[in-house]
């Protein structure tokens, strides 16, 4: 039997007669009908499964002023359920992780990833997605942002924020918050020295404009501690453990810490060297900040000592503004009346002031079943109202720009007085080796602090260090 | 052809016997053997193998390669590793000199006081041992606080000390202490316990002879808890080398350089604690490849120097 006429006998065996094909069509066309919700109900839409899906979330917490990044995250399974109709429901198990420990918190999810058991959904630090990318333990978003682009609020994102959210051209998270590290002094300080009402008012402009510079703020900390106004060591507080911050000093004297070109980290040895300048003139030479800030408790002796309004200049960031008032009971009018913040000081006049940002960014884990799902979901979270309950909550900058019209955001004046930081902001690195890097500096840091080596001994130090540990993974400028 | 024969007849022979003498031997301490390979020996084959890799939160399981010896070439790279190496040895010297001696030294004194006080001396010595872990280092890390908090401060103001952050001042010497404090209870246990055990006549009749506290110490009761002060000396030194928790939650290795950081709290701050979480499972693993080495020469050693065999001998009371 050859092949053709094989098939000419299937063909015939399955040929229909008129009847029964309009019967196979009219009973088609009838089960479909069946299946399709009515008008109004709405059908799933994207392909999304029918009957109720689960999505599982972890985020870091609890973190008194900031449980929206996980209820953000249930409210938006309302939006997300009301778009795909009657005939899927999804469910949301967000939690709380860790209790706040960001170590445990990175390495619960790490084991659970290895483990496939990871959720759906992780928030996280911007710079700890990239040890995640290279093992596959988060997806790249770039196609299901482009596929779900009316979806929430994606698309409007601070364009600043989507730099830290790449790695090697690929987008990662979607921003769920971010902040700036202000400056902040005492008006009350500042006025028994003589500072006029306006003055002290036009002191965050100042240094926006570089009129008000580095050697200024010194200057001043030297004169409240010479005065009696501020005990010494207490005209400066940075902050007393490891955290971005550190790097604003860095960066405010021309430091680099990536290359746009390779991805590859930098160490900038004269911004370096200025950067450990700066501190150890703050603690060994001028004295205007206290040796102890290195390891300084921050919860029992930090935060007590500067609401208490015992020191003059101190960089935190935004959210210590709301954390103040919640967990240390300061008044809102008190701090209104007493604390101004402004960006970090540019090293010299005429030059640019610096913060420093840390977006929180919501991920898609390999893990995820329904990866389209997961990202709507976070999608839906990322509108003006549910941001801007978690920015006013806990002091958050805005990430999307339409949330400046918000009524919610708008209320909120210390939000509004700070959103201009995001201009002058910078970010860590996302690159995998991050880790070894802010290390060595931290102890490099904390080497000059404690007079264990000059600012000059730590740079060859910690380059030399940085060289042995990343080796071609650094570039040296 | 019957010569072979005879041999392997002979070899059964051999096997047999060896099993007839061995087996209960095997049976009783199969469990013991299987688990000693379980939960000793595979994890130093997993380290072993797992150094020789690039394992971390950057690789995953699924994407880690060999690279040799690398890792130890990046720890011998850097410039601290003789620092941590120091410090291992002043740690682990300093805390077992105090662990034994004021060990020794309470169990000693409560002994010679009235039961009672002793029992009760004895009971408040036992406190940071019976606290968790994380509570009393915190107790240290309050106590320890910058002026003006800090109990310590508060303690050493009457003596015209000045006050100070002792974390950072003095690192070390809270390291010590608060281990020393832990360590010191453990030998106060076993020396009591021995000294307990020596028979009361040997001290009435030193009395009668005439002899003084001191010489009865010297005489009767060190020789007798000899091998106690060994076995503590050893268990001790081996347990302090691997030990970092107190230091982890008081002074973390700092202040700036490495002060304080021993070799095995550096293999822990690599393999398993980085702020921003990219963890570097093998380049720790080969940390800890190192110490387990540094570990078995020192138990080697010990065990030559302090003749353990003896030790694990057949108990025995010497009198000089």
């Amino acid at each position: 039997m050859s092949k053709r006429t094989a098939e000419s006998r299937v063909a015939t065996d399955y040929r229909l007669s008129r009847r029964q094909f309009l019967i196979a069509t009219g009973a088609t066309i009838a089960a479909a009908a069946c299946a399709t919700p009515p008008a109004g109900q709405g059908a799933p839409t994207g392909g999304a499964p029918l009957g109720t899906v689960k999505l599982s979330a972890w985020t870091i917490g609890p973190d008194a002023p900031s449980y929206y990044r996980r209820d953000n995250l249930v409210a938006a399974a309302d939006k997300l359920n009301a778009k795909l109709g009657s005939g899927t429901n999804v469910q949301v198990d967000a939690t709380f992780e860790s209790g706040g420990q960001w170590g445990d918190y990175l390495q619960k999810f790490t084991l659970a990833a290895e483990a496939k058991t990871s959720p759906d959904i992780i928030l996280a630090g911007h710079e700890n997605f990239a040890p995640w990318v290279g093992p596959g333990y988060i997806v790249p978003l770039d196609d299901l942002i482009a596929k779900y682009q009316s979806e929430g609020d994606v698309k409007d994102v601070i364009p600043t924020l989507w730099t830290a959210m790449k790695l090697k051209g690929k987008t990662y998270g979607i921003p769920q918050d971010t902040e700036a590290r202000p400056m902040y002094y005492r008006k009350d300080l500042l006025a028994k020295m003589g500072w006029s009402k306006d003055m002290i008012e036009r002191l965050p402009d100042a240094v926006k404009n570089g009129e008000f510079a580095w050697p200024d703020l010194v200057l001043w900390a030297k004169e409240a501690i010479s005065k009696g106004l501020v005990e010494p060591g207490k005209g400066w507080y940075s902050r007393p453990s490891k955290g971005a911050d550190i790097y604003m000093f860095y960066y405010q004297n021309g430091g680099e810490m990536q290359d746009n070109a390779t991805a590859k980290l930098v160490i900038t040895k004269d911004a370096l060297q200025k950067h450990f300048q700066v501190h150890a003139d703050a603690v060994l030479n001028d004295k205007i900040m206290t040796k102890t800030i290195y390891g300084m408790d921050a919860g029992k002796e930090w935060h007590p000592t500067v609401t208490d309004g015992k020191v003059l200049f101190y960089n935190a960031g935004t959210w210590t503004w709301k954390d103040w008032q919640a967990t240390y009971k300061v008044a809102e009018q008190s701090l209104w009346d007493n604390v101004g913040f402004m960006l970090i000081p540019a090293a010299k006049r005429g030059g640019k002031p610096v913060t420093v940002s840390h977006p929180l960014a919501y991920a898609v884990t390999s893990n995820a079943k329904d990866k389209d799902l997961a990202f709507r979901l976070i999608a839906n979270a990322t509108t003006p109202d549910l941001n801007s309950k978690h920015s006013v909550t806990s002091a958050h900058l805005a990430v999307l720009t339409t949330q400046k019209d918000d009524p919610t955001y708008k209320q909120d004046k210390f939000l509004l007085a700070t959103q201009y930081m995001l201009d002058y902001t910078k970010f860590i690195p996302n690159h995998p080796k991050f880790g070894i890097y802010d290390d060595v500096l931290y102890r490099f840091l904390g080497a000059v602090e404690q007079g264990q080596n000059t600012p000059a001994q730590a740079v060859d130090g910690a380059v030399k260090e940085l060289q042995g540990q990343l080796g071609d993974e650094l570039i040296v400028r | 052809m019957a010569r072979t024969e005879a041999v392997a007849l002979r070899r059964e022979a051999t096997a047999a016997a060896w099993w007839r003498i061995n087996a209960t031997a095997l049976l009783f301490m199969g469990p013991a053997l299987l688990l000693v390979l379980v939960f000793f020996l595979a994890p130093v084959v997993i380290t072993f193998t797992m150094s020789l890799t690039d394992l971390a939160t950057s690789t995953g399981l699924s994407n880690w390669q060999w690279i040799g010896l690398e890792n130890f070439a990046r720890i011998f790279r850097s410039q601290f590793w003789l620092t941590i190496l120091g410090n291992t040895v002043v740690y682990v010297a300093v805390v077992l000199a105090f662990n034994v001696l004021v060990g020794l030294g309470v169990a000693l004194l409560t002994m010679h006081m009235e039961p009672k006080a002793g029992g009760v001396f004895r009971a408040l010595w036992l406190l940071p041992r019976i606290s968790p872990s994380v509570v009393y280092a915190l107790l240290w890390v309050w106590a320890a606080a910058s002026p003006p908090f800090g109990m310590l401060n508060y303690i050493v103001a009457p003596f015209g000390l000045e006050q100070r952050f002792w974390l950072q001042s003095d690192p070390w010497l809270i390291v010590i202490l608060i281990n020393g404090f832990v360590g010191a209870s453990f030998g106060m246990l076993i020396f009591t316990s021995a000294i307990k055990a020596i028979p009361e006549d040997l001290f009435r009749a030193a009395r009668v002879d005439g002899a003084s506290a001191l010489q009865i110490v010297r005489r009767i009761t060190l020789p007798l808890i000899k091998w106690p002060i060994l076995f503590v000396l050893v268990y001790q030194t081996m347990s302090l080398f691997a030990s970092y928790e107190y230091i982890y939650l008081t002074t973390n290795g700092g202040p700036g350089l490495y002060a304080t950081e021993t070799w095995s709290l550096w293999a822990f701050h690599t393999a398993l604690s980085n702020y921003y979480g990219n963890l570097e499972f093998a380049y720790g693993a080969a940390m800890s490849a190192i110490l387990v080495l540094m570990g078995l020469a020192i138990s080697i050693v010990l065990l030559r120097v302090f003749r353990f065999g003896q030790l694990v001998a057949e108990p025995r009371v010497e009198v000089e």
